[in-house]
């Protein structure tokens, strides 16, 4: 039997410092011992049967119910008062059969990978490597688990994959505790897995496109996200290239992605007519505080897979993972003004080294981080055609209204399906700011006053926007999710719903999905909206 | 104000006394670290391990001890046990004060600092 230790803790944190915040209970939970219970479906079903329990008991107390991974989101996302359970142990892995596959699917069986919800994105990677798999993006790093991840909207910068959460085909959630509380929810317009592969993990079947895209962003409040059906592809290079580019020619790339025609290109990425191809990722850095600067131009190009590049870890390791030290921001607190100088003067430590170029896999470019001390991000979603405004803007409001300790940069995402989806433009435009937390004082500007004017800028200048939903922000900015996300927010509502209970969607809500209003529950929803529509 | 220039008075015994206690701390504190990690695999974590840096998150394992060697024996072997059957990270502490102390004791007694994260368990 899985097993359960409870830790009455009082206060917890996120990964970056970003609390503490109340908690009571924390669960952790390991799985049976593989010796003692060899078979996959087995184990899985054990552990299914102990979240049951779990949640049966926040029940029986009338207290709500949170799972969480890394704890890698910055925004309180992942926090319930009441009870949390720690996933990171759950880390089963199944590789797909031919027989799991539903009769008519387009999917191969070769690229699918059944993962339970506890697995980090370096385990997955490691798992897929090892039958010659790489998953199609990743984040920065590699520290989030799949079910935070994906429930986030996690993303890196490959232009045409999408975030990580588009790689899912299909999702095996825990609503409650009884039998017919476990499902297992795909597309109806491209299905996976055949009934047989739900039977064995006592799941009923719902097939349906609207329930799985409201589903697959679920921010931890659809159910308990037990295990996720993983969409691969064939391993992969890497070419990382990290070059200087003028502004104007960065932000003229940012608004059309036009590699062909750019001014900008890497030499030995030319097509035949002498044009720049098409990068996997591109991401541009930026100091905020210096505008006669050139900014710095990471771009990655995807090459077939072959064994004998040299290792790219201990170049990552320098290259990629660059903090601002902490004691900028103690010293920032008093002395703001010199925020500019430090970010300047430490150029070379904050931003990619240039000129280093690296190849390799997909989870050895985006490698390990470390905790380096308390760290926000503002991360916003724009148009790509709104690049140059939002970025302006943001620029304007850090120089009017701080300085404040972090620097910038741009990403790029094609659009997510998923509805509440962070990367939801055509082409998103990832404009952010990381840095180190600060407190706010007489000689700067607080964090939550920094983020409120940040929203009020962007929404007198009419560009329209969504938030990271695991980074810093004012979430409780009147409006903001029907700002960001029109009537989807609504149809979200519908889902969950419908899906859940009406006491399983309280148990499962936290002051975050309150703070965003996210949490209503709709009595008079159609339960046909959740019907499985193919059988 | 007599007993006042008295007890400001340069005295020896107290000097020498504060000498000592530097000495020793300099001794205890002139250390330094390293940190051995797999490229590969994932820490076993502990959801309860708050503190700051490298370590957060990861259930650290430590051995803080001092071995007594006997005449003929030359080398110390820990032995350990990772669930994975394997290590994910080492760091090894040495200080001053162990390093003269195995030199006063010609390598008889020797002072350990080891802190390590073993692989987090896997069905694979």
């Amino acid at each position: 039997m899985a097993d359960t230790k409870t830790y009455f803790i009082g206060q917890w944190d996120t990964f970056h410092n970003n609390g503490p915040f109340p908690t009571r209970i924390l669960y952790d939970m390991r799985l049976e011992q593989s010796a003692n219970m060899p078979s996959f479906f087995d184990r899985f079903n054990d552990a299914a049967g102990e979240v049951q329990q779990l949640i049966q008991d926040c029940i029986n107390h009338n207290e709500r119910f949170r799972a969480y991974g890394s704890g890698w989101s910055l925004s309180p996302i992942a926090h319930q008062r009441d009870r949390m359970l720690f996933t990171g142990r759950m880390n089963l892995k199944r590789i797909i059969e031919p027989d799991d596959l539903y009769p008519f699917s387009t999917f191969d069986p070769n690229d699918l990978i059944f993962f339970q919800c506890g697995n980090t994105i370096k385990e997955v990677s490691e798992f897929a490597a090892g039958r010659g798999k790489s998953l199609k993006t990743s984040g920065a790093s590699n520290g989030q688990t799949i079910g935070g991840g994906i429930s986030t909207g996690i993303h890196g910068s490959a232009l045409d994959e999408g975030a990580v959460q588009d790689s899912i085909a299909g999702l095996n959630l825990i609503i409650g505790p009884g039998p017919e509380d476990i499902v297992y929810i795909e597309r109806h317009s491209k299905p996976a897995l055949n009934n047989g592969f739900a039977k064995k993990i006592n799941a009923r079947v719902i097939r349906n496109d609207g329930l799985f895209y409201a589903a697959l962003v679920g921010l931890g409040s659809f159910g308990f996200i037990h295990g996720v059906l993983i969409e691969t592809e064939n391993l992969f290079l890497l070419k990382r290239y990290t070059r200087k580019i003028k502004p104007r020619q960065a932000l003229d790339l940012a608004e059309t992605l036009n590699f062909a025609d750019s001014e900008f290109n890497i030499p030995s990425e030319l097509d035949p007519d002498g044009k720049g191809t098409r990068p996997y990722h591109f991401k541009i850095f930026i100091n905020p505080y210096n505008k006669k600067e050139d900014y710095v131009a990471e771009i990655m190009f995807k090459k077939d897979y072959r064994s004998d590049y040299p290792n790219p870890i201990p170049e990552i390791k320098k290259a990629i993972y660059k903090d601002l030290p902490t004691w900028m921001a103690r010293f920032a607190e008093k002395h703001s003004r010199l925020i500019p100088k430090f970010i300047g003067a430490l150029n070379g430590q904050i931003f990619p080294n240039l000129d280093h170029d690296v190849e390799g896999t997909l989870r050895e470019i985006f490698w390990d981080t470390t905790h380096k001390g308390p760290a926000f991000a503002f991360t916003f979603g724009v148009d790509i055609q709104d690049t140059r405004k939002a970025l302006n803007l943001f620029i304007r409001v850090a120089n009017e209204e701080g300085p404040v300790p972090g620097a910038m940069a741009l990403r790029f995402v094609k659009a997510s399906q998923a509805t509440l989806a962070f990367t939801r433009f055509p082409m998103t435009c990832i404009v952010e700011m990381d840095g180190i937390l600060w407190k706010g004082g007489e000689n700067i500007i607080s964090m939550e006053d920094f983020e409120k004017k940040l929203l009020e800028a962007y929404i007198a200048a009419g560009i329209r926007f969504t938030i990271h939903w695991g980074k810093n922000a004012a979430w409780s900015f009147p409006g903001l999710v029907d700002y960001m996300y029109g009537n989807n927010d609504d149809v979200w509502k519908d889902y969950r719903s419908a899906l859940l209970s009406k006491q399983m969607a309280d148990l499962f809500s936290n002051d975050f999905l309150n703070t965003v209003r996210l949490s209503d529950y709709r009595v008079n929803t159609p339960e046909h909206l959740v019907d499985n529509l193919l059988q | 104000m007599k007993n006042h220039c008295i007890a400001n008075k340069y005295n020896p015994g107290l000097f020498i006394y504060f000498l000592i206690v530097f000495t020793i701390f300099l001794i205890t504190q002139g250390c330094y670290s390293v940190r051995i990690s797999n490229v590969n695999g994932v820490p076993e974590p502990d959801p309860v391990n708050f503190e700051e840096g490298f370590y957060r998150g990861k259930a650290v394992k430590e051995i803080d001890t001092t071995v007594n060697l006997k005449l003929l024996e030359n080398e110390v072997l820990v032995l350990e046990t990772c669930p994975e059957g394997c290590f994910q990270t080492v760091e090894y502490r040495v200080t001053l004060g162990a390093v003269l102390l195995s030199g006063i004791t010609l390598g008889k007694v020797r002072r350990i600092k080891v802190k390590y994260v073993c692989l987090k368990e896997s069905d694979e």
